[in-house]
């Protein structure tokens, strides 16, 4: 179970900057993660063994459900919700590991993500319909909407931050003030209501992302369709 | 709940590089393995079609040339059935040739075997007829019935023909020796002298007679000279009837 230092101060600096305990786990999950993948992928073959069925499935999934929101671009945008993906759901249950603290029960790391996710849409949208056609459609159906559109980017953002914040940190705090009222292993159920919840969240927050970069490729081309049509 | 901006930025700056990490490490090689399965598999969708293709064209040309196979069969066999028709046909001409030629033959050893049949059959009737009329005259002969053969012989003597009385005279004229007269009984000499003059009469001269007795001739005489035989006497004139008969056949 993570420490409750979820505003805690950095445990140590590299120059002016503020190294934190979010960010250290979040180094050694990249750690723990390009090593399973360097240690996975080395030596595959057409007739595949165990582990490498587990790969192709779980990508082959990831792959499967970009392709049902985004079927003509999933390549491009795999890379980005694929590790999303993983790295959240990994993020989410390193809490449940006795003295580390999920990174995703740190705003600061959820906002983060949030950010990559807002510059992400704007991103693949300007490189799928170019500068002009994209913000153009800030103005659909009429320029009175550019408010609105703003002010939906915004929250958005903030709300895939601060859902994914508030259910992690909440999770670890419930289970840690039933550890503290109830016991050494009253919390378990709450835990594994943890491990559902986090593999809900990383779903949720990946596929939002995922449908927010689809409604920034696809915004042009479904209103070019109704044009044709 | 304050927000670390240092956090912020290197978890900005950590996600891209993990970002960069799995699409190094992860997404890349799985996606090349996977698409190499798919090439794979696709290339063995296409060879499994090519070979499938292939198997449909050998089965094609299998079922026409099972279908040809058949008609070469078909063609066969009729061409054989109508040799074997034609064979039958001659066998049994043949057969039929033949069996006519065994029945002709049956026909004719059957004809010949009841011919002989019959003449053997004749023949024991005519040799039992005349075992039967041998034995009936050997009941009834007698010195009597001698003596009425001996004067049927002398007056049949008177009646000969010239020709008859030509060659009596030749066989007696060559004959030195007296002539063998035989009868089954002793000849009175009344008999004997008649015979002696009846003979010389016919020989035109004097002839000299040795008279002999023999029972097996029954009754009657029988007159030799060298070759000439004149037979007057049961036992020959059976023979003669049975010789006649035999040739009356």
């Amino acid at each position: 179970m993570g420490q409750t230092g979820h505003a805690g101060g950095p445990l140590f600096h590299i120059g002016p900057v503020g190294v934190t305990q979010a960010i250290v786990t979040t180094w050694g999950i990249m750690l723990v993660l390009a090593l399973a993948c360097w240690l996975g992928t080395r030596r595959l073959r057409l007739d595949p063994g165990p582990a490498q069925v587990v790969l192709e499935g779980a990508l082959t999934s990831i792959d499967g459900a970009i392709r049902a929101v985004l079927p003509t671009q999933s390549q491009r945008v795999l890379p980005f919700i694929g590790t999303l993906w993983v790295y959240i759901v990994v993020a989410n249950l390193s809490g449940l590991i006795p003295g580390v603290e999920a990174p995703t029960a740190d705003l600061s790391v959820t906002s983060a993500l949030a950010i990559l996710v807002f510059l992400s849409v704007h991103w693949f949208g300007i490189r799928a319909e170019g500068v002009r056609a994209y913000l153009r459609h800030y103005l659909d159906p009429s320029p009175i909407m550019l408010p609105f559109h703003i002010l939906s980017e915004i929250t958005r953002t903030l709300t895939l931050a601060v859902r994914l914040f508030g259910n992690i940190m909440s999770l670890e705090m419930a289970a840690l003030l039933v550890l503290l009222v109830g016991g050494l292993l009253v919390p378990i159920p709450l835990l594994l209501l943890h491990i559902v919840e986090a593999l809900i969240q990383a779903y949720i927050f990946g596929m939002l992302a995922l449908v927010y970069i689809a409604g920034a490729i696809q915004a042009q081309q479904l209103k070019r369709q109704k044009e044709k049509e | 709940m304050e927000l670390n901006w240092s956090t912020f930025v290197l978890e900005i700056v950590n996600f891209l590089v993990l970002v960069w990490i799995l699409a190094r490490f992860l997404y890349k090689p799985v996606l090349n393995a996977i698409e190499e399965r798919k090439a794979s598999i696709d290339n063995t969708l296409t060879a499994s079609e090519h070979a499938r293709v292939d198997a449909e064209a050998l089965r094609r040309q299998y079922e026409e040339r099972v279908e040809d196979w058949e008609r070469e069969k078909e063609t066969a066999r009729s061409q054989l059935v109508e040799e074997l028709a034609a064979e039958r046909a001659r066998s049994m001409e043949a057969l039929r040739a033949q069996l006519d030629q065994e029945r002709e033959r049956a026909r004719v050893v059957e004809e010949r075997r009841v011919r002989e049949a019959i003449q053997r059959a004749e023949e024991t009737a005519i040799a039992q007829g005349g075992q039967f009329a041998a034995r009936l005259l050997s009941r009834l002969a007698g010195p009597e019935l001698e003596a009425h053969i001996v004067d049927l012989l002398l007056a049949d003597l008177q009646e000969l023909s010239e020709d008859r009385l030509q060659a009596i005279r030749t066989g007696v004229a060559g004959e030195a020796a007296p002539l063998k007269v035989t009868s089954a009984f002793p000849l009175t000499s009344r008999q004997r002298e008649a015979l002696v003059g009846a003979i010389g009469k016919l020989a035109g001269r004097e002839v000299a007679c040795e008279f002999l007795e023999d029972t097996r001739l029954l009754a009657g005489v029988r007159i030799s000279a060298g070759p000439w035989l004149l037979c007057a006497d049961l036992h020959g004139e059976l023979g003669f009837f049975a010789e006649a008969a035999r040739r009356g056949q």
